[in-house]
């Protein structure tokens, strides 16, 4: 397991590196001149160079990435363009809301896929599973552009029972995260019912039932446990992508989150910014992805991560 | 075989898994649990906020950058109206009003005196002085500062400090526009002081926090020195969908939104009893950027015709919701330098079309669907303006001219813009004051990157004009020379004029004593007061 982690933790440094290099080239062929959105048009050719030379921008592609490189070995991110801060204590002010509305976003999905799903599963192919299909779909398909604001609409507006947006204590997350947990929910929901039904046709399910169990361990202690496994891997991918920054639920409810950062990043051409968002996203992935795995392991016992692994 | 199902359907007691009674005690857990978190937030209105003289103001984008010599965008200079003051202040119409200068003199017009106010204090207690003025224009001009500003100082030559409370400017060149630079927020000279980022101000208000991407809270400056705000602070806050700011204000979340309800939400915030929605004619000036390199669009017998073709009273009404006005030129009326008897091109298109035919380009099928000429029209990708290029593509097409829409993002369009890679395009000059931007914008030496004239115009006249203007110091002579440049400006269309963009301004009812300022200014608030709820 040693092993597994510490290959995996230094196959992460390639992967990133690989990202990195390629946003470093491919922000600098987009066309727009960060100088140029600094400065305006009122600045002259001297202060334009001025400032060009200030931030490297007069050093060839190459050469700034083997300045970005060294400067990354050391720990340092640059600073950004427009904030004029370094780039890790912008990041580092922002990511908590992210970490704090994906978290939160990924609890309501399984709070709301977890019955759902066990519902449809224990009752298939009857009303209640129809309602829980009628239900996963409309989680999947409805979306967060549309279901932010009409939660806003209900809960913030009508009933003044949450803030509309911003980020002031717990009940500000709970309608942003009310619409990110929503389509993953249905997604969620449907998996974990193919997943018990699946595992309740299993001999060891029947073998449980004539030992007397009753119905609730079961379901608990033998179907459910089994039925996570494909779960935990769809968990994994679904809580990267919410960290990796939710920009159309951040931007609805004003959540200062790294996916509103980044895209502020891209509109200004602030590079430095950009490749520290890209860097902190890809290994934001990584690093939910081998917890993923480990998870795995914990939920089925036969899986062992060892050296020969 | 395995089954996808169990062979009966197994009906489980609800609620599923636990027991009855403990599936309850749970639930009511959770829910008292859920309760309690709720009832330690903060209330979800500001109504609160407001009753104890705090004002939260929604803002669009974020404040990146709050040292006023720094600053390039929007918030960030609405914000530093209340925290900074400068040498002079703008007043409604643009005139020149006293700030921390409580006067100056323009010995000649290589040089300019301005003395201070006595005993005006920074944020930090410390008196501000003459070396504080120096430093601030100072570290503008140098290189290393990488400000903005730098080319409205450029004309600088020395800055003089032969006492405490005076500071002397003189500069290399005759430069008019040098008072409107003045506006800039001071501050101090890092002599014997701490240095903070941003650095503390003179103004109203006080930086308290700064949660970037967030809000940004200022508190009251009980020293300022017109006498301390009735407010007790203002917090901005960073709300950038248009639609959760118009639900923020109805639900009293937000107490200000200035220029930040888009035209089709309007009605809406009309309606609301509890705000009051203030109109005011706007410096904001929208046009249509034209390439005159172009061959086509070198003639200016096609340019007409194009602003004969275009109804904008018809966009202004339907699109814009009647909040703006028709423009004849880049200065609003309100502005002291506007100047109205110029040339008109009401909506026209029958005029529009015997100027193409003049011009050599006849409709080669009348009504058919062939085209005079066809010209690109690159726009950013906000919708309301890609709406506006469609309505105005309409427009053109319906006198023979084709029309292709490209909208891009942001940086890409604005690269596009400044190197003249367009036919057509359109954006706005926002927070027009000064008239020196005519020179910015169609003086032959202004070609991007030493201008905006992006549109390679050039006019010898207007060019000497324009030099006048700038070497005039005199207000009278200074508002002759800018009426002729707007009269010539008018007649040639570098620019076709679209319109002035009124300034909006939705607020609680309870907030009196706010006044629109060019430019988005926000010092009304330092006199604002907090009356009783209708």
């Amino acid at each position: 397991m040693k092993w597994f982690v510490l290959r995996r933790l230094l196959l992460m440094i390639p992967a990133a590196l690989g990202v990195l290099t390629l946003v470093f080239f491919l922000v600098h062929l987009v066309p727009g001149d960060p100088v140029d959105l600094m400065l305006g048009e009122s600045a002259g050719v001297a202060d334009r160079e001025a400032l060009r030379h200030t931030l490297g921008l007069d050093q060839s592609l190459p050469r700034q990435y083997e300045h970005f490189l060294r400067d990354l070995l050391r720990g340092d991110l640059g600073e950004s363009f427009f904030y004029r801060e370094p780039v890790v204590r912008v990041i580092a002010e922002r990511y908590p809301a992210t970490v704090e509305l994906a978290v939160l976003a990924m609890i309501v999905a399984l709070l709301i896929a977890l019955p759902v799903g066990i519902v449809a599963a224990s009752r298939p192919y009857t009303l209640w599973d129809n309602g829980a299909v009628f239900f996963s779909l409309l989680g999947v398909s409805l979306p967060n552009f549309w279901l932010g604001p009409l939660l806003i609409l209900v809960f913030a507006l009508k009933l003044s029972w949450f803030p509309v947006s911003g980020r002031e204590g717990f009940a500000s997350v709970i309608l942003p995260a009310l619409t990110l947990g929503a389509g993953m929910a249905g997604i969620l929901s449907r998996m974990i019912r193919g997943s018990l039904l699946e595992v309740m046709g299993e001999e060891y399910i029947t073998a449980a039932r004539s030992r007397g169990l009753s119905e609730a361990a079961v379901w608990l202690r033998h179907a459910l446990k089994n039925a996570l496994i494909p779960v935990v891997s769809l968990l994994g991918l679904q809580f990267g992508a919410l960290l990796s920054g939710a920009i159309i639920t951040e931007t609805i409810f004003s959540w200062p989150g790294v996916g509103q950062l980044l895209l502020s990043a891209i509109a200004s051409r602030d590079y430095p910014l950009l490749q520290g968002c890209i860097l902190v996203i890809a290994f934001t992935y990584l690093g939910v992805g081998l917890l993923a795995d480990l998870l795995y392991s914990w939920v089925d016992p036969r899986i062992h991560y060892g050296r020969a692994s | 075989m395995r089954k996808n199902h169990p062979e009966r359907p197994r009906t489980l007691s609800h609620p599923l898994i636990l027991g009855k009674a403990k599936f309850r005690k749970i639930t009511e857990k959770l829910f008292l649990l859920f309760l309690a978190l709720l009832v330690t937030e903060e209330s979800c209105s500001s109504r609160n906020h407001l009753r104890e003289g705090i004002l939260v103001i929604g803002i669009e984008g974020n404040p990146t950058d709050l040292d006023p010599r720094t600053a390039t965008d929007a918030y960030s200079n609405r914000i530093d109206s209340l925290i900074y003051n400068g040498l002079i202040r703008l007043g409604p119409q643009a005139e020149i009003l006293p700030d921390l200068a409580s006067g100056y003199e323009i010995k000649d017009p290589l040089t300019y005196i301005f003395h201070l106010r006595k005993g005006v204090r920074f944020h930090d207690g410390t008196v501000l002085s003459s070396r504080d003025v120096r430093y601030t224009f100072q570290s503008i001009l140098d290189p290393r500062l990488g400000s903005t500003r730098a080319a409205a100082f450029a004309m600088v030559r020395t800055i003089e400090t032969p006492d405490e409370n005076t500071v002397v400017f003189r500069l290399k060149e005759p430069y008019a526009a040098l008072l409107n630079a003045l506006t800039t927020g001071v501050v101090p000279s890092p002599e014997g002081r701490k240095e903070t980022s941003p650095p503390p101000g003179t103004g109203p208000f006080r930086l308290q926090g700064f949660r970037r991407g967030e809000k940004v809270t200022l508190e009251a400056n009980p020293e300022y020195f017109e006498g301390p705000p009735a407010l007790a602070g203002v917090v901005f806050r960073v709300i950038p969908n248009d639609i959760t700011r118009v639900m923020e204000i109805e639900q009293g979340g937000v107490n200000l939104l200035y220029n930040a309800v888009p035209p089709d939400s309007l009605p809406l915030v009309e309606a609301e009893k509890r705000l009051t929605v203030i109109r005011a004619e706007g410096t904001g000036y929208s046009y249509l950027g034209l390439n005159l390199r172009d061959p086509i669009l070198a003639d200016p017998r096609v340019r007409k015709a194009l602003a004969l073709a275009i109804d904008r009273p018809a966009i202004i009404r339907d699109l814009l919701r009647g909040l703006a006005r028709p423009a004849s030129g880049v200065l609003a009326p309100s502005h002291w330098a506007y100047h109205g008897q110029v040339a008109q091109f009401e909506f026209d298109p029958a005029r529009a079309r015997r100027l193409l035919d003049e011009a050599g380009y006849p409709d080669p099928d009348g009504e058919g669907p062939k085209k005079r000429f066809v010209l690109s029209y690159k726009t950013s990708q906000d919708r309301l303006r890609i709406r506006i290029a469609q309505v105005i593509a309409q427009y053109l097409e319906t006198v023979g001219i084709g029309v292709e829409i490209r909208s891009y993002e942001w940086g890409t369009f604005f690269a596009d813009i400044r190197n003249g890679n367009f036919q057509l395009f359109s954006l706005t000059w926002v927070g027009v004051t000064e008239p020196d931007i005519y020179y910015y914008i169609f003086h032959s030496r202004s070609l991007p990157p030493d201008g905006a004239n992006r549109g390679g115009y050039a006019h010898p006249g207007l060019d000497r004009l324009l030099e006048a203007g700038r070497r005039e110091t005199d207000p009278g002579k200074r508002r002759a020379i800018y009426a002729r440049v707007q009269e010539l400006v008018a007649e040639d269309l570098p620019y076709i004029s679209l319109w002035h963009n009124e300034e909006v301004v939705v607020l609680s009812r309870e907030i009196q004593g706010f006044q629109v300022y060019p430019g988005g200014d926000l010092i009304s608030l330092s006199r604002v007061r907090i009356g009783t709820s209708p």
